[in-house]
């Protein structure tokens, strides 16, 4: 062994340069800005294009977007939505969902659904904790469903102008306004004997 | 008729010879391009054309180009003719027909999702297969929905005017209750002077039409096409037995689909011959009785003064303990069944097997016994064949059509479609004899309205006009010489002069129906209710033969004496055995040599040959005490047999009276053990339709409840009999009737039957022919009881199942109301709605009346569906001596205002 590199190891062992070697990471991190955050009591900033809860919507008027016309459980690939639909007997011609069912624990959350829907009733959330005692909860119903929709609504509005469903202006709403349109605009009068 | 000549059996079209898409075809003259292009297999589009009637041409969408023409031309409404030469694909076609799905589309709203036609729509797969998808000035129409009819909704904004449910009704069903109307600046269809639909509610325009526009108000908006299982199946109101595809969603039946319908509109119109795959309304919108919430649904036994739900095994050991108890202490002979014809053959077969083998007696009866045995007995007896002889194509295609004592539209619709075919495409001559102002009467070339109960006679009439007129067949009398010497001696007395004026059947009349039907070269008699659910039903059937034979109509081609069964199974009742006087195959119970085949084949020994009950002696023994114990399947004597049986008596006296059925009927509600039975929506097996077609029924549904079907029942019961049946599923009864009755299944055709005399006419013929004239002599009670009341069935209902039908229900309820003709209620000063009372030899009521124009004068009638308020009390019983048939759906009675 040479001088030099003895007297380094010396000087070295002396020092304890390698525990200060390996400190470094140690203290290098001590004044970052640390990556992971403490869930959840610090909440995560999703992008507005975020696939999470399904939600269904009301129009402004808190008149029901959902006519119940089936197509999001025919598009749905893990067959998790039931829709149950009949006419609503106070407005003829006007198709509503009875009962509407969304198991979430079938759900593979790929958007499809709402994809589907012609008048933007279904949309996805921000919210993703569905962690339960009672798995039976995750049945969603009607009930909830709408519950979501009015919990996130602001969410739910971004996801369908972030996915381009619908545009945030408002001829883009006017248009899906009460569908069929012909249900509540007739511009004729009814035949005489009717009448 | 327009473009389609009829195929006519009795003219031959000229054949011709075109060339399409470079092939040359040979085809019919005056048939029209489109059908000869599509039977080369090319699918052009077409949204206004059906097979089923003559092309309409509005949608402009089956267009092709014909050399020598400039722009494309509709290739339904042009004619064939020789040399065309047809080009039908390419970019131009391709372009001109998408012109016309946009035409379309632009005044068609884009409600798709909310459609119950979205999925299963011509317009949607047109714009889709053209990839039409921007429509420049689309507008819209705002046509308010008409939701006055009570079973269909016409959405007129989604109509593309194409008309085939206009066709359909008019040119098909002969109905003719749509039209167009100009209205709100739009062609519009709407039913016949802008009034609430009214008619018969066959649906079928609903089963044309391409789009949404027509709509099921009983399933509205509940489906989406996709979302079903498609069962196919046999509907189980009528004999007709139709095929029906049975929709269902999970548990629930959404909807009854026929396989008439746009999607199947490629056809020849010849095979509509057939059946034209329509429904009527009960096969359509009678479906609700299945999963209706009246259904049994556990087993319920007799707890002191109630029906208590009971589990099934208790209940069974309950039941067989006291049939073995009743059995052992008073013999076999003290246990007795009934089953109704709405059972399949498999359960049919099984039932008098159980009856014969398990039970060991011959005591059971079932449905057809109310008249469909007077014309099995009848038929069988002359001509060696227990059922009708002709098939459906053979009634669309006769000459000339005797319709005796039969209200065909209301009791079976779609034979009766048959008959229109007849009058419409192959103009047939149609004599109508009834009693009432039929559907058919209206639509025949000869209507004929007859005193109530003067049938027999106005057969008499016919046998005498048929020998003054000399319209003999020499072939058919030569053979025979001293029966039709018999038969002369017995209509010698027969004045026609004398019948005209008993029957209001004129002397003119009688021999133009005769003249009519001994030249037609092919002429059938279709009797029904009226002949056989009446008093010398067997004669007077025997008399029709009679006419038939001396005509020379018996065994040509095409002719033949026919009738049609009210309930699905009751040929197939006959056939399977499940009468005291039949083992299967209609071999005679007293038939030594069949009695020891099945006597082998069952492994058992069979009750004595001269013992046995038929319904009327069934309640006589129950009355008796001799019969302490009864099972009863699907039966419900006490709604349907008047007071005067004292059916309720009888059931009194009964030890044990078990009943299987799916709902809780009157009768069930007297059992000490109710079985939940199955509807045939919820098993497989077979009927056997008036035809003799044997049809498949199909499991659409599981069981409702706890309900079974009734062959499982009864295995699970002749099993603790200590029979050692193994069946497992209803195909292996059927396999077991397939090795004792070759060839019945026969594919779902009609079996070939070949009618023969000799026996009949060379034995006790002349004997018996003298008593069969005998004039009956004009009632007294007529003088003193100027009305005949006439329970009958209406077109909305079959027997008591379609009351459990809540749509049935909405479009005929019971309005508790006696119909009369509205000069009588004008003669009598009774207005509508007014109360009358009603006085028979067998009492009185009182009920409100209602005016109907097909009541004739002299005449009301009351439907036999509705016990309430409880009109068949009034009648009285007539038991045919011969066949042991009740009649009693006609009375005399009195009718005073109250």
């Amino acid at each position: 062994m040479s001088a030099p590199s003895l007297i380094k190891q010396v000087l070295q062992a002396a020092l304890f340069y390698e525990i200060w070697d390996a400190m470094k990471v140690t203290f290098k991190h001590m004044f970052h800005k640390p990556i992971t955050f403490q869930y959840p009591r610090e909440q995560r900033t999703l992008p507005d294009t975020h696939r999470g809860a399904l939600a269904l919507l009301r129009y402004d008027d808190h008149q029901e977007r959902c006519v119940g016309c089936d197509l999001c459980e025919a598009a749905c690939p893990s067959r998790c939505i039931k829709v149950i639909s009949l006419e609503d007997p106070e407005r003829p011609l006007q198709r509503f969902a009875s009962e509407f069912y969304i198991d979430i624990t079938k759900c593979v959350f790929c958007g499809y659904c709402v994809e589907a829907c012609p008048v933007n009733a279904l949309a996805m959330t921000k919210m993703y904790e569905f962690s339960t005692h009672d798995k039976r909860t995750l049945l969603f119903d009607k009930k909830r469903l709408y519950e979501i929709g009015e919990r996130h609504l602001d969410d739910a509005k971004k996801y369908l102008y972030a996915h381009n469903q619908e545009k945030n202006v408002e001829e883009s709403r006017e248009y899906r306004y009460y569908f069929p349109q012909s249900v509540l605009k007739p511009t004729q009068p009814p035949p005489k004997h009717l009448g | 008729m327009g473009l389609k000549p009829a195929t006519n059996p009795d003219v031959e079209a000229a054949t011709i010879e075109l060339s399409i898409d470079g092939k040359s075809v040979t085809a019919k003259s005056g048939v029209s391009l489109y059908d000869v292009i599509s039977s080369t297999g090319k699918i052009i589009p077409a949204m206004c054309y059906h097979y089923t009637f003559d092309p309409f041409g509005s949608c402009g969408m089956c267009l092709v180009m014909q050399e020598g023409k400039k722009a494309p031309v509709r290739s339904c409404t042009a004619k064939a003719a020789a040399g065309m030469i047809i080009k039908t694909e390419g970019d131009e076609l391709f372009q001109a027909r998408k012109k016309a799905v946009e035409k379309h589309l632009s005044v068609h709203p884009l409600d798709c999702p909310v459609c119950d036609a979205d999925g299963h729509c011509e317009l949607q797969d047109m714009a889709f297969r053209h990839g039409v998808t921007n429509l420049a000035n689309a507008k819209q129409k705002f046509i308010p929905e008409d939701t006055r009819s009570p079973v269909l909704d016409f959405n007129m904004n989604r109509c593309i005017a194409c008309a085939e449910c206009i066709n359909v009704c008019k040119d098909v069903l002969m109905i003719d209750a749509l039209q167009f109307m100009k209205k709100g600046g739009f062609n519009q269809v709407v039913p016949k002077g802008d009034f609430a639909l009214s008619c018969e509610f066959c649906g079928d325009c609903l089963a044309v039409c391409p789009v949404g526009a027509i709509t099921n108000k009983f399933s509205k908006y509940l489906y989406k096409p996709w979302q079903m299982k498609k069962t196919t199946t046999t509907c189980n109101y009528c004999g007709d037995g139709c095929q029906m595809y049975l929709e269902t969603k999970d548990a629930e039946v959404v909807r009854v689909t026929s396989p008439l319908s746009w999607k199947n509109k490629w056809g020849d119109r010849a095979d509509t011959a057939k059946g034209h795959g329509g429904l009527c309304v009960r096969g359509r919108f009678g479906f609700e009785y299945i999963d209706s919430a009246a259904r049994l649904k556990q087993p319920l036994l007799r707890k002191g003064n109630q029906l208590v739900e009971t589990p099934w095994l208790e209940t069974m050991h309950q039941i067989v303990d006291r049939f073995s108890e009743i059995r052992r202490k008073h013999g076999p002979d003290a246990i007795a069944g009934l089953i109704t014809a709405r059972c399949t053959n498999e359960e049919l077969y099984l039932f008098q097997k159980l009856m014969r083998t398990g039970f060991q007696t011959n005591q059971f009866d079932s449905s057809a016994r109310y008249g469909h045995l007077n014309f099995v007995h009848a038929s069988r007896h002359a001509l060696g064949i227990g059922r009708s002889p002709n098939d459906w194509e053979d009634l669309t295609k006769a000459k000339a059509v005797i319709l005796i004592g039969s209200n065909i539209t209301e009791t079976n619709p779609l034979t009766a479609v048959r008959i229109k075919e007849a009058i419409r495409v192959y103009k047939a001559q149609v004599v109508v004899i009834d009693s009432a102002v039929t559907n058919m009467a209206k639509l025949a070339s000869h209507p004929v309205l007859i005193t109530p109960g003067t049938e027999g006679l106005v057969i008499d009439g016919l046998v005498k006009a048929a020998l003054e007129l000399d319209l003999i067949d020499e072939t058919s009398v030569k053979k025979h010489p001293l029966a039709f010497e018999a038969l002369k001696a017995a209509v010698a007395h027969v004045s026609l002069e004398q019948v005209a004026s008993q029957t209001g059947m004129s002397v003119a009349s009688l021999k133009d129906t005769v003249a009519i039907f001994a030249e037609a070269p092919r002429s059938i008699i279709l009797c029904a209710e009226g002949i056989v659910r009446r008093p010398d039903g067997y004669q007077n059937v025997l008399k029709l033969i009679d006419l038939a034979w001396i005509t020379g109509k018996w065994d040509q081609p095409g002719c033949g004496v026919n009738t049609v069964t009210e309930e699905p199974n009751e040929q197939g009742a006959v056939d399977m055995g499940a009468a005291p006087e039949f083992l299967p195959g209609q071999a005679l119970f007293s038939d030594q040599t069949a009695r020891d085949r099945f006597a082998k084949a069952w492994d058992a020994t069979l009750p004595a040959a001269n013992s046995g009950a038929d319904l009327v002696e069934i309640l006589n023994r129950c009355r008796s005490g001799q019969i302490r114990a009864l099972y009863v399947i699907g039966e419900n004597p006490l709604a349907t047999l008047p007071a005067s049986m004292e059916v309720r008596a009888a059931l009194d006296r009964l030890e044990l009276l078990v009943v299987q059925d799916p709902f809780l009927t009157e009768t069930a509600r007297m059992a000490h053990a109710v079985l939940p039975a199955c509807t045939s929506a919820e098993k497989d097996g077979t009927f056997t339709n008036l035809e003799g077609r044997v049809l498949r029924v199909r499991e659409a549904i599981d069981p409702i409840g706890e309900s079974l079907p009734d062959w499982h029942i009864m295995t699970a019961l002749a099993n603790a009999l200590d029979c050692q049946w193994g069946y497992e599923s209803s195909n292996d009864i059927q396999s077991e009737i397939m090795k004792l009755l070759p060839g019945y299944y026969n594919l779902g055709q009609p079996r070939k039957v070949v009618p023969s005399v000799d026996h009949y006419l060379s034995t006790d013929y002349t004997k018996d022919v003298g008593s069969r004239y005998r004039a009956s002599a004009p009632s007294d009670s007529k003088s003193q009881r100027p009305f005949a009341l006439i329970l009958g069935q209406v077109l909305y209902h079959s027997g008591k199942l379609s009351t459990n039908a809540p749509g049935l229900i909405t479009i005929a309820p019971n309005t508790g109301r006696l119909r009369m003709n509205p000069q009588d209620m004008e003669r009598l000063a009774v207005g509508e709605g007014a109360t009358v009372r009603l006085t028979s030899d067998r009492g009185s009521m009182q009920l409100a009346a209602q005016p109907d124009q097909s009541v004739a004068p002299q005449t009301c009638f009351f439907p036999e569906h509705f016990n309430e308020p409880p009109v068949k009390d009034l009648m009285s019983v007539q038991v045919d001596p011969t066949t042991g048939v009740p009649t009693f759906k006609q009375t005399r009675v009195t009718i005073e205002k109250a």
